[in-house]
């Protein structure tokens, strides 16, 4: 955890359902218990109606702006357009041509039109919050991202590259740049991907570690949430298997499932060098300080040795 | 209780749309759906944008082909299709805008000056609301070509069941064409000219000056076809808010799964789109026909020490199915009489094979 807490931006990803907001806020609690500056952002829509990262302050969505959250957290809204107001305000220096720009619907149209011209907002907005500067040091040490879904993550990391093909001088390349070299350089940026030890999620999460390898992102690991629990001893779970296996019993839903979450964790282990972490089932009341206190003093998953 | 049965919509309708968050099984949906309707007889397309490996396989058709292809015949007859056909296409963003640009133009010297501009090679597949509009412009297209009796609409997968129904809004307020060609050089009057030259000084700040440049080129050779897409989109809204159309959420037992319900719903009231269903996925609700486990006479220690911490997860399991039937029944409530909501169990881990998806497409045909 010292490694994740230590960069300048961490971007938590993974497919829709597995925790990820949980995720996001838990380490946000681990690394501002360690006294960072961390800001927990996520990629929002303009007109989201609720945001899940958001309640776990208690609050519908995050601010456009950083706001704190709780002691050492601050949250906001990684949004398009508050990213492209503050390129436009940035390249153009006459004031009067910036607010013109802004104010004109039509312009922005134009704009928006342009390649990844969403993504961009995001990716300056974040290159904002990377460059904000008090006191001689980093504003937010440590930036949290709740990633979208995979499709979405990969065209954001990939954006730096894709689009200097086709602007390789002027602002824009020159902001791309910049981001590049916090965002490719593993001392600064790491991708973790949250999954479930489920056959599916885990097979995504394999394509998504080698998507963001395609994309030069540095990729941190691999946190396993819910892992659950085996109420049974070896003996038990021989002698009632069969039975289990004859009935079609109330509760052979969950006899089977830590079999198959030690088959799928097996299988992760076995396919990624990565760091692998596991969190179990918690109970949903107080699930964030227990999820930080649990990763907090985590250590990773040993690698499978010999002939995997 | 509902008037709208899901096994009806199968059988009439000619488009049905399912939309939904990512991760709740919508494309496996899409797929039983599909084959249900063929099975009953009916020559039925499903099409999908960038689906998963697993249902490409499952189906036995190749990912991104150019055209609708049809499934293997021991597929198809695995799967009890007998008078009815089933074709998958997994379509390919760049194909079928590059095709839309060939139909929308009107020579092919025209199309070629389009497909070969650097910028359209790279923005075709990033514009905002392209996916959608894609998928749109192929199912419309589809549908009026006649070959099939139904066409069932995998959305492209998003965070938000609702991006869907705004894409088209979105893409049309982009290719505005007023609001774009009053920017462009082209333009004659003295107000465009000067708002031109300023328009054309912010681009070259923005983008540098070279690109600004080859960018105003692009927009410029696009204006016809930004005009032909917004009359598309329109036609398309008309088309999708008729009768021969069912919208359908897939949605699974989540916490915010009811929030999300009513959003969407609200929302296609708001568009006047035809929502008819709510399909309830990954739900423990069939688990009330099955027992609680009892003590087996003569049971080995084994067991008898295993089995009350079985009945403490049976105990579990019979709570979740409890709390799915709450939902399913406030989903009922949502649904009125002009739509339905149904549940449809976790499929068995790597279940992925035609046999799965059959018991899958007979739940939804019995509906």
């Amino acid at each position: 955890m010292d490694e994740l807490v230590n960069k300048r931006v961490v971007l938590i990803t993974g497919k829709g359902g597995v925790g990820r907001s949980v995720m996001t806020a838990a380490l946000a609690k681990v690394a501002a218990g360690r006294g960072r500056r961390v800001l927990v952002t996520e990629i929002a829509e303009e007109g989201d109606d609720y945001s899940p990262l958001a309640r776990h302050w208690g609050r519908e969505r995050l601010p456009r702006l950083p706001e704190p959250l709780e002691l050492n957290v601050q949250g906001c809204a990684l949004l398009a357009r508050t990213g492209q107001e503050l390129f436009l305000k940035s390249v153009l220096r006459s004031a009067t041509l910036a607010r013109a720009a802004i104010s004109s619907d039509a312009l922005r149209r134009l704009l928006s039109a342009g390649p990844s011209f969403r993504e961009m907002g995001v990716f300056f907005q974040l290159l904002t919050a990377l460059r904000d500067q008090t006191g001689g040091g980093p504003t937010h040490q440590l930036i949290l991202i709740d990633m979208p879904a995979t499709g979405h993550t990969l065209s954001l990391t990939g954006l730096p590259e894709l689009l200097l093909r086709l602007v390789p001088g002027g602002p824009i390349a020159a902001a791309l740049k910049e981001g590049q070299r916090y965002l490719n350089d593993p001392a600064l940026a790491a991708a973790w991907v949250v999954t479930l030890p489920e056959t599916l999620p885990v097979s995504e999460c394999l394509e998504l570690i080698d998507g963001l390898g395609k994309t030069k992102m540095p990729v941190g690991g691999v946190v396993v949430n819910r892992m659950p629990a085996d109420p049974f001893t070896a003996a038990e779970r021989e002698a009632l298997t069969p039975l289990v296996e004859q009935y079609a019993w109330l509760g052979r839903e969950l006899f089977r499932k830590p079999l198959v979450a030690h088959r799928e964790l097996a299988r992760l282990r076995s396919h990624t060098r990565l760091p692998v972490f596991v969190t179990p089932e918690l109970p949903h009341d107080g699930l964030i300080p227990a999820l930080a206190k649990l990763l907090d003093g985590a250590s990773p998953m040993p690698l499978v040795t010999g002939g995997a | 209780m509902a008037s709208v049965r899901i096994g009806a919509l199968l059988g009439t309708k000619r488009v049905i749309v399912c939309c939904g968050a990512g991760g709740v099984g919508k494309t496996t949906t899409a797929a039983a759906l599909s084959l249900a309707a063929a099975r009953a007889g009916r020559r039925v397309l499903v099409l999908t944008i960038d689906p998963s490996r697993r249902l490409a396989e499952t189906l036995g058709v190749s990912r991104n082909p150019p055209d609708p292809v049809r499934i293997p015949k021991e597929r198809s007859d695995a799967a009890g299709i007998t008078t009815g056909t089933l074709d998958a296409w997994m379509l390919d963003i760049k194909l079928v805008s590059d095709s839309a640009v060939r139909r929308l133009v009107k020579s092919e010297a025209d199309a070629q000056r389009i497909l070969s501009n650097r910028i359209y090679q790279q923005v075709s597949t990033m514009v905002a609301g392209m996916h959608e509009y894609t998928a749109m412009e192929a199912l419309h297209r589809l549908v009026h070509a006649g070959q099939y009796d139904l066409v069932v609409l995998d959305t492209p997968p998003s965070r938000n069941a609702l991006d869907f129904l705004e894409a088209p809004r979105r893409l049309s307020g982009l290719v505005d064409t007023r609001a774009i060609s009053a920017f462009l050089p082209k333009s004659d009057s003295l107000v465009a000219r000067t708002a031109s030259r300023v328009i054309e000084k912010i681009l070259s700040a923005v983008f540098g000056e070279e690109f600004a440049h080859e960018f105003v080129g692009f927009l410029t050779t696009f204006t016809g076809i930004f005009q032909s897409l917004n009359v598309d989109v329109g036609e398309m809204r008309r088309f999708l808010s008729g009768d021969d159309v069912a919208f359908l959420l897939v949605t699974s037992p989540a916490p915010a799964a009811l929030t999300e319900a009513s959003f969407f719903h609200d929302k296609t009231r708001e568009l006047a789109l035809p929502f008819r269903g709510f399909v309830l996925n990954r739900s423990h609700v069939t688990d009330a026909g099955r027992a609680m486990p009892s003590l087996p006479e003569g049971a080995s220690p084994a067991v008898q020490a295993g089995l009350p911490k079985l009945l403490a997860l049976a105990q579990l399991e019979r709570a979740a199915a409890e709390r799915d039937r709450t939902l399913l029944g406030e989903l009922e409530r949502r649904a009125g009489q002009s739509a339905t909501a149904l549940a449809l169990p976790e499929l068995p881990q790597g279940a992925d094979d035609i046999g799965t998806l059959v018991s899958v497409a007979d739940a939804l045909a019995a509906h």
